[in-house]
């Protein structure tokens, strides 16, 4: 009696950190495969078999260990975290770590703990980095120096609305509109100032708001089996773009004689 | 001057695809490959539609694999998953201008919607755009998926012994 309560706990703790570890993956923007595939690997680490079912906001895990008929099962909640490839490379080395070192339950949980406080990146860092990528992409799309100097200023604006937005926790498809628009609104500058490829500058002025992350990760779900959920990425990136897009439509309304 | 072009072309995407990376937060080591594989992809694509008049779908065909091929091998250096080099390096792709036009031509569809000739130009423009913009979309998304398939073991294990944790 004693050993089968001992091995519950022991289940049961192992079912928690997984269900951790799980719900950090599919929160940062891991697409599911991965996701499933570096639970189970970390379950065998651990000695246990894992099984898991995901949809965009829930997923249920169930632990289950061969000795003993003891099992666990969980619905886990997805936090809404931002996305990061960090994580995403981290947290996959960690399973294999935990395969090949074989780790125990601690040390896999202080690693795990060590890796997810790690710093982000510095916001004005991706602020610059964005607005230098936005003004290339004018480029590429055929903008001259200056629809590319707009176009860095307008995403410059743009973007800082949108982390500000975000770290006000306003709902997602409001700060979609909004920073579409202010962007948009500050582009559509190079229509007054006389620029020849002012259209592209307008054009390109929203297009860091792409949800490209969930886009192609829903292709690579679809790709993968994983239908139902690579559907659901793909409507909620689609629900982002058509905010986005509707931002734009007011400036767009607003300028709309100057660009025929 | 066609090779200044081509270079330049490569830079500029590389520009963009560091930059769109960093609002996602990947692993600061991975950034130098982020740059060739968008470079190389990029600059690929604008060869085969400039000098060999390949259309814009079956060219970011080709170019999205060179980029999910080229992720295989540099994966592995930097012990990241394929996918945190190649989303990155996929994103100077998007068709940003047919989408604007997609969008541009909807809201002038509406807004000439009492005009037949006008507003049934619009439209057509509208699924012209529309229809460029999903595909080309598409396309990248399944290109750089292919490799994963043909290489499904190597790809599997990139993170392995990582000496990054």
């Amino acid at each position: 009696m004693q050993e089968t309560k001992k091995t519950q706990q022991h289940i049961s703790e192992i079912a928690d950190f997984i269900a951790r570890y799980l719900s950090y993956m599919l929160g940062a923007g891991v697409h599911t495969s991965r996701v499933v595939r570096n639970s189970k690997r970390l379950g065998t680490a651990l000695g246990v078999d894992v099984s898991i079912h995901t949809s965009q906001k829930t997923a249920t895990l169930s632990v289950s260990s061969a000795d003993t008929p003891v099992h666990d099962t969980r619905v886990i909640d997805i936090p809404p975290f931002p996305i990061s490839f960090e994580w995403n490379a981290d947290l996959s080395a960690l399973s294999w770590a935990a395969l090949d070192d074989n780790l125990s339950l601690e040390a896999v949980r202080g690693k795990f703990e060590e890796l997810v406080s790690k710093p982000k990146m510095n916001p004005f860092f991706v602020l610059l980095m964005a607005s230098l990528a936005n003004a290339s992409f004018c480029r590429l799309f055929g903008g001259d120096i200056w629809a590319m100097l707009v176009t860095f200023t307008a995403t410059m604006i743009g973007f800082f609305t949108r982390q500000h937005l975000m770290r006000r926790k306003v709902n997602h498809y409001i700060v979609f509109i909004v920073s579409a628009f202010v962007a948009s609104l500050c582009a559509s500058s190079a229509l007054s100032l006389g620029i020849e490829t002012a259209e592209i500058a307008l054009a390109t002025s929203v297009l860091f708001l792409v949800p490209g992350v969930p886009l192609i990760n829903g292709i690579i779900d679809i790709t993968d089996g994983h239908i139902q959920i690579g559907i659901s990425r793909i409507v909620n990136a689609f629900m982002l773009i058509i905010s986005m897009a509707i931002g734009m439509s007011i400036t767009l309304i607003l300028v709309k004689d100057s660009l025929l | 001057m066609i090779a200044v072009d081509i270079i330049s072309d490569g830079i500029f995407a590389a520009v963009a695809a560091m930059g769109f990376g960093s609002i996602s937060d990947p692993p600061v080591r991975a950034f130098p490959y982020i740059a060739i594989l968008a470079a190389v992809g990029h600059a690929a694509r604008y060869c085969l539609m400039t000098f060999l008049g390949v259309d814009i779908v079956s060219a970011s065909l080709v170019a999205a694999v060179i980029i999910g091929t080229g992720s295989v091998w540099f994966g592995r250096r930097v012990f990241c998953p394929m996918t945190v080099l190649y989303i990155p390096a996929l994103l100077p792709m998007v068709p940003g201008t047919y989408a604007y036009k997609t969008v541009f031509s909807l809201i002038m569809f509406f807004q000439e919607i009492s005009s037949p000739t006008q507003g049934s130009e619009y439209l057509q423009a509208m699924i012209y755009n529309g229809a460029v913009s999903f595909s080309v979309l598409f396309t990248l998304g399944v290109g750089a998926t292919i490799p994963v398939f043909l290489l499904r073991e190597r790809a599997n294990s990139m993170t392995r012994g990582s000496k990054f944790i």
